[in-house]
């Protein structure tokens, strides 16, 4: 299945890339993606599917577009 | 007194006299410094039904007892005054070199009072206070007023000073420092104006009391080092707060089109990414381990200094996609003086009054000149709409009628911060009961609400989370003072700053030793707002109508038909009244006021509210 990861503030400069689909078999978990592209996991990361929350339990579905972020306090 | 100086330094514009006061450690462990000890001195001080713009109001600026210590990002100091915005009690934070210049002359708050009778520049250099004429630079934009204090002082002093739209008494100017520092959202700039106060220079030069300042140093070098590692590890200064954007664009919380849109295709054009390869400097704060201030040129070849929430509002929530142009806009902001924020909040709504025929104009969204037009008819309240909206939106849209005060995006008078919460319950709920309007820096739950609870939600979970934030953001934070950046954005633990704490007052406090405190300044900025407007009901706590109504939700994307709903967030509202221990009305009740400490305030506060 196909899925975009788009990635936020400084994951952009730490993975070095922005936006990129991946190819993962079914049943891909959202934390089992976020070990696939070496996301920094000690520090908080949100991680949301369509514009919603997403727990790392959960799996992922073709053409989801799942949002990786770093946690922020605001401006 | 370690970590304390133990002085107030009391000024009087008027007479042009002053006096150095004491304090006592009681009082320094009940309220700490910064947020606490301004809000104590107004209530205290401050008749009720003052007119904020006048003589009797008095400016606060406070600093806590880690102010200004070399530590992670210690280069906070509040300013405190009744707001000229929201009739309460208003304060905001800046970095500054105010911070340790003020302790170092000897005082952990100057409290100003009176009025000038011409334009002046207070000089504090350690016991020696000067009332200076700054006719020169009456009239003159911050940057200008900024270099003409720097060439008169150098630049090793602390500076605080307003412009053009301070001095006209704009309801949303605010206090300048540095080359790009702002703070006082709810008008501090304009209480300053009202006073004739061009500026404070402040210079100090004795040691700032600790208890074991060897300890501290070591303590503090050690961790601004770590902070700082921390920061390029993770990246979160090339990009700092302008690294928010793209994530409100994909969650649908981005200002658009004065909040009626919470997402646009083009908002990449301005984000944090953008920001960076456009980069032509980077500013921070004293003490600054994660420096966030990126100096970008607008469309005059200006340089101005971007964050998210002047780009979210003065950009996207006025369909302005182009970078220069929002900078441009920012620059100007910056140089009268005005907030951003309520800048961007108050271009927004009247573009959209004139849109939905509440008021005539020509004035579009997406018109860049008009909206530099507007900025300048603003701060000099040029014309009868430049008089009007130098007062905000809530009374401009009381002026405008029409149903206009609904989409009207503010909280208690102050204009949202550039969260759009059309369908986000928490965060609406922190603009709410945030006590000095709608400011993002008491509670900020998106990111809570986001990952930990489903977004619909409205439980009692959100409205306990909301007063955690509270407790450690405005409360701890605001009192120690210091910048809340490295605790969220870098998980530099919230337990490192009793540390400062205890390492500089010799003290043994532990974290939740501070919460009661919090608490206490909570109650205390509740029974400011109390005392000004008695007949107070909930529906102060209330966000815009805009949010609730259903022919306002998205019509495409994450929150398509959605919007708030008014009867749940009104029972996730009582779980903040019921957690923070007061009424269905939102008063704090006689025993959680005594458990507070406040129990003379209670009494006092019989007069003009019924307690229950």
């Amino acid at each position: 299945m196909k899925v975009t990861v788009r990635l936020i503030g400084g994951f952009v400069y730490t993975l070095g890339f922005r936006e990129r689909e991946l190819e993962l078999p079914p049943g891909t978990t959202v934390a089992q993606l976020l070990d696939a592209i070496a996301i920094d996991r000690t520090r908080p990361v949100i991680v949301g599917r369509n514009g919603w929350a997403i727990d790392l339990v959960e799996e992922l579905c073709e053409g989801d577009r799942i949002l990786v972020s770093p946690v922020f306090s605001g401006g | 007194m370690d970590g304390w100086t133990g002085q107030f330094l009391r000024v009087n514009l008027t007479s042009r006299t002053f006096r150095i006061e004491t304090f006592s450690e009681e009082f320094a462990h009940t309220w700490i410094g910064g947020r606490g000890f301004a809000v104590k001195i107004l209530y205290d001080e401050l008749a009720p039904g003052i007119d904020p713009l006048g003589p009797d109001n008095k400016l606060v600026v406070a600093v806590g007892p880690i102010s200004g210590i070399p530590a992670p990002n210690t280069g906070k100091t509040i300013v405190a005054a009744k707001s000229p915005a929201t009739g309460g009690y208003g304060d905001g934070n800046l970095g500054t070199r105010v911070t340790d210049q003020l302790r170092k002359a000897g005082y952990d708050a100057l409290i100003v009072e009176g009025r000038a009778d011409r334009p002046t520049l207070l000089s504090i250099h350690d016991d020696r206070v000067e009332f200076l004429p700054a006719d020169e630079v009456w009239g003159k934009g911050t940057m200008e007023t900024n270099d003409w204090i720097y060439a008169r002082y150098g630049k090793g002093v602390g500076v605080l000073n307003i412009g053009q739209a301070g001095e006209n008494m704009v309801r949303f100017a605010v206090v300048r420092s540095l080359e790009g520092r702002s703070g006082g959202r709810p008008g501090m700039g304009a209480v300053m104006g009202s006073k004739l106060l061009k500026a404070i220079v402040v210079k100090g030069s004795k040691p700032i009391p600790q208890a074991f300042p060897v300890a501290m140093k070591e303590l503090g070098r050690d961790d601004l080092r770590t902070v700082h590692a921390m920061d390029k590890e993770a990246a979160w200064s090339i990009q700092g707060t302008t690294g928010v954007l793209p994530w409100c664009n994909e969650v649908a919380a981005l200002p658009v089109h004065n909040f009626r849109g919470t997402h646009h295709p083009d908002a990449w054009k301005v984000d944090g990414e953008r920001v960076h390869a456009a980069r032509v400097a980077t500013y921070g704060c004293p003490n600054c381990t994660m420096r966030c201030g990126i100096g970008i040129p607008d469309d005059e070849g200006r340089e101005a200094e971007v964050d998210y929430e002047n780009i979210g509002l003065l950009g996207p929530n006025l369909d302005l996609f182009d970078l220069p142009q929002v900078a441009a806009l920012n620059y100007l902001c910056d140089d009268y003086g005005l907030d951003t924020i309520s800048a961007g909040g108050v271009l927004g709504f009247y573009a959209d009054a004139i849109e939905r025929g509440a008021v005539s104009g020509d004035l579009r969204f997406g018109d860049a000149a008009g909206f530099k037009k507007v900025l300048g008819m603003i701060a000099r309240r040029e014309g009868q709409i430049g008089n009007l909206l130098a007062e905000g939106t809530l009374r401009a849209a009381r002026a405008f009628g029409h149903g206009s005060e609904d989409y009207a995006m503010q909280v208690k008078g102050l204009e949202i911060s550039a969260y759009n919460c059309k369908f986000i319950p928490g965060m609406a709920l922190a603009f709410g009961v945030s006590p000095i309007g709608a400011h993002h820096k008491e509670s900020w739950i998106i990111t809570f609400e986001v990952k930990q609870t489903t977004r619909g939600s409205y439980g009692r979970d959100k409205a306990q989370k909301i007063v955690d934030l509270q407790r450690i953001r405005g409360g701890l934070f605001e009192s120690i003072v210091t910048c809340r950046f490295p605790w969220v954005e870098l998980g530099w633990g919230v337990e490192h700053y009793p540390t400062y704490f205890n390492t500089i007052t010799g003290s043994d406090w532990k974290l939740e030793d501070f919460w009661p405190i919090s608490d206490r300044i909570y109650a205390l900025m509740k029974l400011f707002w109390l005392r000004e407007y008695p007949q107070t009901d909930r529906s102060a706590d209330f966000p815009p109508a805009a949010w609730f109504d259903p022919a306002n939700a998205d019509t495409e994307g994450p929150i398509a038909g959605m919007h708030l709903d008014r009867e749940q967030y009104d029972g996730m509202l009582q779980h903040y009244y019921d957690i923070r221990g007061y009424d269905t009305r939102g008063v704090p009740t006689r025993a959680t006021l005594e458990s507070l400490g406040l129990g003379v305030e209670a009494v006092a506060a019989e007069a003009y509210v019924t307690l229950r």
